[in-house]
């Protein structure tokens, strides 16, 4: 399953990039999240870990998680390594008047079938109002800091 | 009553030979990983299962988790909770749970093993500990999971506090894990402990209960042998703070058994009614 969300920011990308490109701030605009720890000591880019979890439906969801894009005011992206096989993109780009657009992509599959195949369905409501709940605590992090 | 006698050995053989040793290679991560979609449908869809506080598990070594139990035979936070961990710290993190010489050994709950299920006894869980990984007893067995459900909110092990001595031995910690909506999946009636005495259940099977209960689809349901399926009741768990083993047995039990009734005590707050949550 893919989500995807959209928002404008109102901001320029380096305000915004400031906000994504550090992880360590990442507790305080996604919604839902559970856990969001280093789970190694590389710095921020391409390689990093991290232990994420969304609580969706009864239970955490997510696992180990690496950095696999880290391209500077552009493109923040992510690959689960254990739990579901998930990748994870938040993408910036030019607005109008100074602005930012802001996409964040979630894509997922679970494992185990047809049971896989039901949960991915039934979880994709939960993980779209994630989603969209993330960019709305983005933009105001974003836009009250700014 | 020599004949009585000798019939009572050999089915007291009969069972004890049927129990598999314990092999922790028996777990297979690849085999939970596929079943989580499954029990995660299960316990979001029927259960409304809510599960806090895993960060409160050390997040690496052996641990001890202690926790109350509910449900007769077919106890739902035991499945929820081990969804909830294995979701949370990977399939990868090793994990067994300990459970009764029945449940192990009975032919259609196989693939409990895989999950990494072994029999209750101090061996298997010394052995599981000490190989680093996590592990889950409810020290209440039988005796707890087959309380009255108007006594659904009561901790109560019986007595029983052998895993405070096991996590000494190992030397590790134990964390409490508080549960509250399992006793509601049936009502239940009574322990039957004077049956299970009646029977020599309690000779020949380990069986401390005969409970009686009414359970669907059997209605009247005695024994709970043949398991029940469990109403869609509301499971919550909370996950109590780590406690050192410092102090003399019944000191580190009393604050185990503190810690869970409080947890119990919160989550029961939190219920306005019975099944629904």
């Amino acid at each position: 399953m893919r989500v995807e969300r959209r928002c404008v920011i109102d901001a320029d990308r380096d305000a915004v990039w400031k906000i994504v490109s550090d992880p360590d701030t990442y507790p305080s605009f996604m919604a839902n999240l559970e856990r969001w720890e280093s789970a190694d000591d590389h710095p921020p880019g391409v390689g990093a870990r991290y232990r994420v979890h969304w609580k969706i439906g009864s239970v955490p969801v997510g696992g180990l998680i690496e950095v696999v894009e880290f391209d500077d005011l552009r493109d923040f992206a992510w690959v689960g390594i254990t739990g579901v096989n998930m990748r994870g993109r938040i993408r910036l780009r030019e607005g109008r008047n100074g602005q930012t657009k802001v996409t964040f992509r979630l894509s997922y599959q679970a494992p185990g079938g047809f049971f896989g195949y039901v949960a991915d369905r039934v979880a994709v409501g939960q993980v779209g109002r994630t989603t969209a709940a993330t960019l709305k605590q983005l933009k105001q992090l974003v836009e009250q800091g700014h | 009553m020599a004949m009585l006698g000798d019939l009572k050995d050999w089915v007291r053989e009969q069972v004890v030979s049927r129990v598999p040793k314990a092999d922790l290679d028996q777990r297979d991560p690849d085999y939970i990983r596929d079943q989580l979609p499954g029990t995660w449908l299960l316990a979001s869809l029927y259960f409304r299962a809510d599960v806090q506080h895993l960060d409160r598990i050390p997040s690496e070594g052996p641990v001890l988790l202690v926790g109350n139990h509910s449900g007769g035979n077919v106890p739902p936070d035991t499945f929820v909770f081990t969804l909830a961990f294995c979701s949370y710290f990977g399939v990868e993190r090793p994990f067994y749970q300990l459970a009764h010489n029945l449940v192990v050994s009975a032919p259609p709950l196989g693939w409990l093993r895989k999950f990494g299920t072994v029999a209750a006894n101090h061996d298997n869980a010394r052995l599981a500990l000490e190989s680093g990984a996590a592990l889950l007893v409810y020290p209440g067995g039988d005796y707890e999971v087959f309380r009255p459900s108007w006594e659904r909110h009561k901790v109560d092990f019986g007595g029983r506090m052998g895993y405070v001595r096991l996590a000494r031995e190992a030397g590790v910690q134990i964390v409490p894990v508080a549960s509250v909506g399992g006793q509601e999946a049936a009502l239940f009636l009574s322990r039957g402990q004077w049956l299970a005495k009646l029977l020599m259940a309690d000779k020949l099977l380990r069986l401390k209960s005969v409970p009686i209960s009414l359970a669907f689809p059997w209605g009247l349901n005695i024994s709970d042998l043949a398991g029940h399926i469990p109403l869609p009741t509301k499971i919550s768990i909370e996950v109590q703070h780590p406690i050192d083993v410092d102090g003399d047995d019944q000191a580190v039990h009393d604050k185990v058994m503190a810690s869970l009734q409080s947890g119990v005590d919160r989550l029961a707050a939190r219920r306005r009614f019975p099944v629904i949550g």
